[in-house]
């Protein structure tokens, strides 16, 4: 399964208004929730701040995967978003955060969520990559980056 | 008297019958306790069977007990965490919502079927609750899935609406026997019902828990005859005592449905079993007790009744109730729709026979004909209108991935996901090199698209997804080693 399986512009923002972690996952959550896969947003917002709480998504370099699984999806959701401040996201590295992926699983799907969760993660490792995404200025572009990335990411 | 093995070759073909038409039900669409009513009529006296069947005090005693076991059922399979959301809207249905739709009906009955306004008003308490059973059979069925907070707060809400009901109806009854009774003493008998009904309720579940971990009985059979008894122990006592029985054995079921406990799946199956034959025993008796030629007086202003009960009633009932919350008027507009009406009135409409007002027994026929119509328009078409109204949630796919779970009931372990921290100490690091808690495993490794399964030699690297199986009080240890930074120089 490719990230851009599951992204459409819909789900993608720039500019993301919001000065901490909350208001951030919040929005992003919200944004999420504008599919017809969801059936219970307060589910997955419980289940994306009880995942935070084991331990912060925010694995380094300005990026975070926030993630979690829960049977009020019907298939798996993402959202991403590039912030217009940085935010300070308890990160490991203690670098603020301006990308964020949010990426919603189901329960009994174990093995397509972590697929895509190291996808995400392997792609966002990459410095290149983090600056061309932090230079788009619309969702469509967001989306374009992404595929070209996960084209060339396919080829090597 | 008639011996014992006819009663048993009678009552064991026609639970036969009942559970075989029960797959009709799913290429019908008709719901399973029409189908039900509908054994037992024909196999009443003016049916093919030709059973003489004519006993309200018995056909009313089985349904007593028959819904205690399904309140208790339906209880055990409400998910707490899912209701808890929606426990005020449900409780105001259940209490105020209910009363509304008792005195709509009351007043409808009064004003333009010229019937004296005491009997209008019992008629609609009677028929005030929506049937838990109906409603979770409906909803629990294949065809329907629904977006959100509507299902919890239907289910909850025909849970938990009976006692409003009853309580509703022999007060009514009181006043009707002997009218020196006041508001006041019904609103703090009202009180009294409730309050009594869920706090024991609640207590009794929590005993229920311990009682089932503590002891240690010799034979595993023997813990769904002791869960059956305490059931009943829970609805007799409470009854006892003044409080509502119903309510507290719902509350019960609730309670040990979301406790650990031994034998859980095996005691989950008994009372899954339990409240279906409940509910065909019931029907069939209530089947039973209606002389369908009685009906046909009673179908004019049946459909009357009804008709005003679907379709101003009860949306009037939950647009007044549910006015201060964030439901849309779709989803009010279903919630009014899901106003499946089931054996709780019939039951009901068996008191005011056993009480001997004067014409009980037309008022039975009419609730009779009153929950047919409620339950065959009203429950054939909920899936249609849940579509057209845009609720519906695309049915759950089922799909077979290399790795499906299920958190352990009774074990603290857990599988957790979590990513290697791109600057973490531990890229570039094997396995045991890490220094992970002895009873925790890292099940697999997700590296870009691929899965690897780990040895104890294996290196992580930043931006790994790694599943690993661990003890809850061992997490803040396996946190701590992910996240231990890499010294500048190394």
């Amino acid at each position: 399964m490719k990230i851009t399986d599951i992204l459409t512009e819909q789900f993608i923002k720039t500019g993301l208004p919001g000065a901490t972690k909350e208001d951030v996952l919040n929005a992003l959550i919200d944004l999420a929730a504008t599919s017809d896969k969801v059936q219970d947003k307060e589910k997955i917002r419980e289940a994306i701040f009880e995942r935070e709480k084991i331990m912060s998504t925010g694995v380094g370099s300005g990026f975070a995967i926030p993630h979690g699984k829960t049977d009020a999806v019907t298939d798996i959701v993402g959202a991403l978003a590039v912030t217009a401040q940085p935010i300070d996201y308890k990160s490991l590295d203690e670098q603020p955060v301006r990308i964020v992926f949010l990426l919603i699983g189901r329960d009994s799907m174990v093995g397509p969520h972590i697929k895509l969760l190291s996808r995400i993660s392997r792609l966002m490792n990459k410095e290149e990559f983090r600056s061309r995404l932090l230079g788009a200025r619309s969702p469509s572009e967001v989306l374009d980056i992404l595929r070209q990335e996960e084209a060339t990411y396919l080829e090597a | 008297m008639i011996g014992i093995e006819y009663i048993l070759l009678a009552g064991s073909v026609l639970i036969l019958i009942s559970t075989a038409i029960g797959k009709l039900s799913d290429n019908l669409g008709v719901p399973t306790l029409v189908l039900f009513l509908v054994v037992g009529m024909l196999a009443g006296s003016e049916g093919p069977g030709g059973i003489q069947f004519d006993d309200p005090g018995l056909a009313s005693s089985i349904g007593i007990v028959a819904l205690v076991f399904i309140l208790f059922g339906g209880g055990l399979d409400t998910k707490w965490q899912d209701v808890r959301r929606v426990l005020a809207p449900a409780a105001g249905l259940s209490t105020f919502g209910v009363l509304v739709t008792a005195l709509a009906v009351g007043g409808f009955a009064h004003y333009f079927l010229e019937v004296p306004i005491e009997y209008g008003i019992l008629l609609g308490s009677i028929i005030s609750s929506t049937d838990a059973a109906a409603v979770f059979a409906v909803l629990r069925s294949k065809n329907v899935s629904l977006k959100g907070r509507l299902k919890p707060l239907l289910e909850l809400e025909s849970g938990s609406n009976d006692p409003t009901a009853v309580f509703l109806t022999v007060g009514l009854l009181a006043i009707i026997r002997t009218p020196e009774t006041t508001l006041v003493n019904l609103l703090s008998l009202f009180v009294v019902q409730m309050g009594l009904g869920g706090v024991l309720g609640y207590f009794m579940g929590r005993a229920m828990v311990v009682l089932l971990n503590r002891l240690r009985f010799s034979y595993e059979g023997i813990y769904p005859v002791f869960a059956l008894a305490f059931a009943c122990l829970i609805y007799a006592s409470t009854a006892v005592l003044g409080g509502s029985g119903f309510l507290a054995v719902y509350i019960a079921g609730i309670v040990l449905g979301n406790s650990t406990f031994v034998q859980r799946k095996s005691l989950f199956r008994f009372f899954d079993g339990l409240a279906w034959l409940s509910q065909i025993g019931m029907f069939l008796a209530l089947g039973l007790q209606v002389f369908p030629s009685r009906l046909v007086p009673v179908m004019t202003i049946g459909l009357l009744v009804s008709g005003f009960l679907m379709f101003v009633a009860r949306p009037l009932s939950v647009f007044i109730t549910l006015a201060p919350t964030t439901f849309d008027w779709r989803e009010k507009l279903f919630i009014s729709w899901v106003g499946l009406r089931g054996s709780v009135p019939i039951i009901l409409a068996t008191f005011p026979l056993l009480a001997g007002i004067p014409r009980a027994d037309l008022l039975f026929n009419l609730v009779f004909f009153i929950v047919l119509t409620s339950a065959l328009l009203q429950g054939w078409s909920i899936p249609l209108v849940a579509r057209l109204l845009g609720l519906a949630a695309p049915l759950e796919r089922k799909k077979s991935h290399p790795l499906e779970f299920e958190p352990v009931v009774g074990s603290d372990t857990e599988l957790v996901d979590l990513t290697v921290p791109y600057h973490s100490d531990v890229v570039g690091r094997s396995i045991v090199e890490l220094g992970l808690p002895s009873n925790s495993l890292i099940v697999l490794i997700g590296r870009g698209d691929q899965y690897l399964v780990p040895s104890g030699g294996s290196v992580l690297e930043a931006g790994d997804t790694i599943l690993i199986l661990v003890n809850k009080a061992d997490l803040p240890q396996v946190r701590e080693i992910l996240s231990r930074r890499k010294a500048p120089d190394d």
